[in-house]
């Protein structure tokens, strides 16, 4: 199996950290993982702020760079779940990349159906359920829905040694980021994120945890506004922990 | 606006028809029907009293009601001081303690009760200060799937669903009974 | 970059007290819903079942409108048909003169707040009444809906008690308790019933089959409107029509629920005669409804049976109040309606949607109105109504990621941003800093860790 790594362009930017942490991942479970050059953006920024038209390009080149792989791993939900359901509306022709297109978490816990990892993580962690991740790419079971409860974060995250596993009130409520909807209604946002960090910090968190350093980075930009006592680690830097 | 002139353009404006769901939604149904009834009843801001057919009604609804002063009612046999079909007005009925009417099939997913008009002034069941909802226990019914399949509105051409008294959360969200009718009803559910 | 939205929404948010308490309002009525939802092992179906008999119902709705006209009048109904507000306006003041009716009480009704008739009864001189509390509360303040179900939430139950004391309502001054003020109400209001010549109500369901016009009312107001005074007027949109019995049990079921989290609403009322000696009229209104019917993109909009439930879970609306949207219905729903009415006069609010998409999943019909923002969005520069400065930035997002040997170079030298100090940053243009403190730019980005990964993975496998 080889698999393309997907690193997108802000978590290549500010959070190199997260794409290592992927890589080292996927090496350990032995995969013939190859991170192919000259990637940058799937095109959702854009896309998500009214101009989809935009992203044309990127995403035929997101094809053309990741079509030979058997499957295209990222640890971020908002940009596997673009290229899931917007790329091929998007797309001129008949493409493959969009259901090769695995979120970190879906293609560890779905695919791979990982059941065991080294290493330990000996501290409580509160899980964020990113609203891509839980309502397209069904991480977990939506609160909204009457379905049997699973979150597929919180099982992978239980496979590390000494971790306690959080998860906030109202757990799928959303960050406030949205891309540009944080600049465009900042104030809605940033109370938006106040509320969510409070939420998970009053779990006793040591740790905000998540698979979207977008939200991720939102969180943090308030919290340390805020002067909050909390961290933030990206799921993946969890599960590499140790290895 | 002309009717037709509206309905051509909703025909010329659909390029694809859909057809209704080919198989009718399974209703919740429950292992002890009655149970289920008079606990929604209560939940909805209702109270139940279950009686036998040989009880005597008028003593139950007066020992429930003991400083009410004004009843009114159609059913038979319910001694009332108004009577909906002879008042000359549905104003009339203003100033009601208890009215009393006849019940025709409850609900036990949500306490629902189906009351056809059966009388010349409606206003009886909404009017009053409490009602008084008579209901054959037999004719619980599990879920509305089922309720819709057996209700009929007879000549006066009118039938509510009556569950518990009625209510308000318009002033911050706070529960508060009697807001335009009844400020309560209870169910006498006869075996 | 603010938006009308962005912009009221900021004046809402000023005070964090009131934005949480409107927020835990909502919640509260989401966290109900959440409860009845799970004690239905049919409620996934319920949905699904909601959503394709209305996509059936829309897209044969001119058969439907037929066989439901056809049954109303069969039974005496007096069945009229308005094109647009206007036209409804007219008819309904025209019923009201020919019966002489100086009074109407109402009982809530969107489509009367959508057509404005109030204001246009009272210029003619007719004594309107809403006589649901939170309407009542709001028409003696002046005031509109701030939501389609409880509209006026926002009302403070001091404010509530402050006018009723100075309108004569409640005589106990200072007694601002819940259960005073709606007594207080109640009496008030007794008095209008019994005085009025007509009542109106809205119509939640028009069923096809028997001709009923299904009104669902906690308050049994709408059956007071309707008991007492002879003369009734249902006003309805031609979207609320469905086929037959078995379908308005799936709507029953759901619309409650979905609303106020209850069981069932207090009262279901199936109006389908005059009452004696009375008349009944039905005014059956499109008023755009066969425009967003035809819309190949945004028809099943017209899904939508407002219960409301896209209001309370939108983490958007909770914290800005539906005065900060600029059409009557706020919300993911509102803001689809509104475009869908003007869309130069209502874009400002397309901004209001961080794209979470909890509405596409509460909502009883599978309306989709976040889904659907997502693609007003990108119809904005139609409209001429995009923001610029948005636009400015997708436009060098797409340079940036669209040219590598640019992203390269930006990349690189990205980490000197750290260097920039915060004040600088708090400059108004930049409106992420108002609520962040700006993220730390690493040394360096991860393709250029990666290349120095392999190259050392390289050097070492060679060694071996």
């Amino acid at each position: 199996m080889k698999v393309g790594l997907f690193i997108p362009c802000y978590v290549d930017t500010l959070y190199p950290e997260v794409g290592i942490a992927t890589y080292k991942l996927l090496r350990e479970l032995k995969l013939d993982v190859e991170y192919p050059k000259r990637q940058t953006c799937c095109g959702q920024p854009m896309a998500n702020g009214g101009f989809q038209r935009m992203s044309g390009d990127l995403v035929e080149k997101f094809d053309d760079i990741f079509k030979k792989y058997d499957y295209i791993v990222t640890p971020s939900v908002s940009c596997a779940a673009f290229v899931q359901f917007n790329h091929p509306q998007l797309h001129k022709h008949k493409c493959s990349t969009p259901e090769k297109t695995m979120e970190l978490v879906q293609f560890l816990h779905d695919v791979l159906k990982v059941k065991e990892l080294p290493g330990n993580f000996e501290h409580i962690v509160s899980v964020h359920n990113s609203c891509h991740g839980v309502r397209e790419l069904r991480l977990s079971s939506p609160s909204e829905e009457h379905i049997p409860r699973y979150n597929k974060i919180i099982d992978l995250l239980k496979l590390k040694k000494g971790i306690t596993v959080k998860e906030p009130e109202r757990s799928d409520e959303c960050c406030g980021f949205g891309g540009m909807f944080a600049i465009e209604e900042p104030g809605v946002s940033s109370r938006m994120g106040d509320d969510k960090v409070k939420r998970h910090i009053a779990t006793g968190a040591e740790f905000i945890t998540g698979p979207d350093s977008s939200c991720l980075m939102h969180m943090q930009g308030v919290a340390h506004k805020k002067k909050y006592n909390i961290q933030f680690m990206h799921v993946a830097e969890i599960l590499a922990a140790g290895i | 606006m002309k009717k037709e002139e509206l309905l051509n353009k909703l025909r010329s404006s659909v390029t694809q028809q859909f057809d209704m769901p080919s198989e009718p939604v399974k209703g919740i149904t429950f292992t002890d029907i009655s149970k289920q009834f008079i606990e929604m009843s209560k939940t909805v801001g209702g109270k139940v009293i279950e009686v036998k057919n040989t009880d005597d009604l008028n003593t139950i609804i007066h020992k429930a009601y003991p400083n009410a002063k004004v009843f009114a009612s159609v059913v038979k046999g319910i001694k009332a001081d108004l009577n909906p079909d002879s008042v000359a007005s549905a104003a009339e009925l203003n100033g009601t303690d208890v009215g009393i009417i006849q019940g025709v099939i409850g609900v036990a997913e949500n306490g629902c009760i189906w009351i056809p008009q059966t009388m010349k002034e409606r206003a009886i069941c909404f009017i009053s200060e409490e009602l008084v909802i008579l209901l054959d226990r037999k004719n619980i019914v599990n879920n509305m799937h089922e309720a819709y399949k057996r209700i009929e509105i007879n000549s006066y051409g009118y039938g509510v669903f009556i569950s518990g008294p009625s209510k308000t959360a318009d002033i911050e969200q706070a529960l508060v009974m009697g807001a335009q009718a009844a400020r309560g009803v209870t169910v006498i559910l006869i075996d | 970059m603010a938006t009308s939205h962005s912009k009221k929404a900021a004046a809402f948010l000023s005070d964090p007290d009131k934005v949480t308490r409107h927020d835990q309002t909502f919640w509260g009525i989401r966290e109900k819903r959440d409860i009845q939802a799970a004690m239905l092992p049919e409620w996934e179906d319920l949905r699904e079942h909601a959503s394709e008999i209305k996509e059936h119902t829309l897209t044969h709705l001119a058969d439907y409108l037929e066989e439901f006209s056809k049954n109303l009048e069969s039974n005496g109904v007096i069945v009229h048909w308005a094109k647009d507000a206007q036209e409804f306006n007219e008819i309904a003041y025209s019923i009201l003169e020919n019966n002489k009716v100086k009074k109407l009480v109402k009982s809530k009704s969107m489509l009367t707040e959508e057509c404005e008739m109030n204001d246009y009864l009272i210029e003619k001189g007719i004594d309107v009444v809403e006589t649901d509390l939170g309407e009542r509360i709001l028409q003696l303040m002046k005031l509109k809906p701030s939501h389609i179900v409880v509209p006026a939430a926002h009302i403070t139950r001091d404010e509530v008690g402050s006018m009723f004391e100075k309108e004569g309502i409640s005589k106990e001054i200072g007694n601002h308790d819940p259960t005073y003020l709606t007594q207080c109400a109640r009496y008030n209001l007794r008095e209008e019933f019994i005085e009025a010549e007509a009542g109106l109500t809205g119509c939640n369901f028009g069923v096809a089959a028997t001709g009923d016009c299904v009104v669902c009312t906690n308050e049994g107001n709408a059956d007071m409107c309707t008991a007492i005074p002879k003369l009734h007027i249902v006003a309805m949109g031609i979207d609320k029509v469905i086929p037959n019995y078995d379908s308005l049990a799936v709507f029953q079921r759901l619309l409650c629920r979905c609303g106020t989290g209850q069981p069932t609403s207090s009262f279901t009322s199936h109006f389908r005669k005059a009452r004696p000696d009375g008349e009944m009229h039905v005014i059956l209104v499109d008023n755009g409804r066969s425009d967003i019917i035809a819309n190949p993109l945004h028809w099943k909009t017209a899904k939508c049976i407002r219960c409301g439930a896209c209001m309370n879970t939108c983490p958007v609306y909770r914290r800005s109040m539906g005065y900060s949207y600029s059409y009557f219905i706020p919300g993911p729903i509102g803001v689809n309606l509104g475009m869908l009415r003007n869309p130069k006069k209502h874009s400002g609010n397309v901004s209001a949607c961080s794209l979470c998409l909890s509405c596409d999943h509460v909502c009883p019909t599978k309306v989709a109105p976040g889904s659907q923002i997502y693609f007003w969005r990108q119809e904005l520069e139609k409209f001429g109504t995009e923001n610029k400065e948005k636009k400015y930035m997708s436009a060098a997002m797409k340079k940036l990621y669209g040219n590598y040997t640019v992203y390269d170079i930006a990349t690189q030298y990205a980490h000197f941003a750290n260097y920039i100090p915060q004040k600088m940053m708090d400059i108004k243009q930049n409106t992420w800093s108002e609520g962040h403190d700006m993220p730390h730019f690493p040394k360096k980005p991860f393709h250029k860790i990666y290349r120095q990964m392999m190259k050392e993975m390289e050097k070492e496998e060679k060694r071996k």
